[in-house]
């Protein structure tokens, strides 16, 4: 009887693991894509992927390719981007998490699964901007 | 063990068999680049023309610098972009209508702050070509010693690299009007952008 409770017991503290911390066992639903930015600035694995706000899959994973940031996105199969879109990343709030927004485009070319995102923009520097303000008024 | 007679014409062919096949792209490297230094010129060139100072010379220097920016923008594909998945739903004559607007638009936003000019030196930085895209970035220096980082976007059309993108500190000017179009539109229509354009071209 203890035995039954201690395996439940592993078993729903694996299954809040794997929630909460939001990874995928059998395999992400969706496709992939990827894309090239001059600078990831805080972006991380895991990080979310949203289209007008709704989250729509994840950064998967961020490698240094060519001192570039080649970031690959998991997105879900009835995600259709096309082929130019524009994927930024954002900053929630002022100083909150990192985000990837992808404002969607208007042509008929759809990114294949293994496609990539050509159009990107890197973080503003909500720093340096407002340094470089400041330095304007000496 | 190769003979030492072999071993050379081995390598000799080798750096033959790179030069024909090692990077094609290379050949062609600078090509967007240099278009697009030689219409910034051209606009320098006509800012600091001592003939077109003056205030009876401000129309005719404008029609000369947007006559220079019209050989480089492709005002189409970036109107297209900026209006997005509304583009498709409307007519060729719509099109044409917004594309001129779009452009005065950005004549008369941009127009200003050219003229205005008191940039130092443009460096430009690095640039990437993909295929027919290419990513060009430049940092301006301003009379202040300000460093103003600006990426162009540029696609190959026939034999021009045309530019239908701007980044003005990872700002990009289609991201930018591709969202507020969209509200406008979302909001009300499609028909309200366009009064919004018109009155403002108005304005000026």
């Amino acid at each position: 009887m203890v035995g039954f409770f201690l395996i439940a017991g592993v078993f729903c503290l694996g299954y809040l693991s794997i929630k909460l911390g939001k990874m995928e066992v059998f395999g992400a639903k969706g496709y992939e894509v990827y894309a090239v930015f001059s600078n990831s600035g805080g972006l991380k694995v895991g990080s979310s992927i949203v289209i007008a706000g709704v989250e729509v899959g994840r950064v998967r994973d961020i490698v240094l390719e060519d001192y570039q940031a080649r970031v690959a996105l998991t997105l879900s199969k009835d995600v259709k981007i096309q082929e130019d879109a524009i994927a930024s990343i954002k900053t929630k709030g002022l100083v909150g998490e990192k985000y990837l927004e992808i404002t969607p485009g208007g042509s008929e070319k759809i990114i294949p699964p293994g496609g990539k995102v050509r159009e990107t923009l890197p973080p503003v520097d909500i720093e340096e901007l407002i340094s470089k303000l400041l330095f304007e008024k000496i | 063990m190769v003979p030492p007679m072999n071993r050379i014409h081995l390598i000799l062919g080798m750096f033959c068999l790179a030069l024909i096949f090692g990077k094609p792209a290379a050949a062609l490297a600078g090509e967007p680049l240099d278009q697009l230094k030689g219409s910034t010129d051209k606009v320098l060139s006509i800012l600091s023309d001592p003939a077109m100072k003056g205030p009876g010379k401000v129309k005719e220097r404008r029609e000369l610098i947007l006559k220079t920016v019209d050989e480089r923008f492709d005002w189409e594909e970036m109107a297209r972009r900026s209006l997005a998945r509304h583009w498709a739903q409307r007519t060729p004559e719509e099109k044409k209508e917004f594309i001129s607007l779009f452009r005065e638009l950005l004549e008369r936003v941009y127009a200003d702050r050219v003229e205005g000019y008191s940039w130092n030196k443009i460096h430009y930085d690095e640039e990437r070509i993909d295929g027919n895209f290419a990513a060009i970035k430049v940092k301006i220096f301003t009379a202040k010693d300000q460093v103003i980082q600006v990426e162009y976007r540029v696609s190959k059309k026939g034999n021009h690299w045309m530019v239908y993108d701007i980044s003005v500190e990872g700002v990009s000017l289609v991201n930018n009007y591709r969202t507020q179009f969209n509200e406008i539109i979302v909001k009300s229509s499609y028909q309200e952008l366009i009064k919004r354009l018109r009155a403002k071209s108005v304005q000026n």
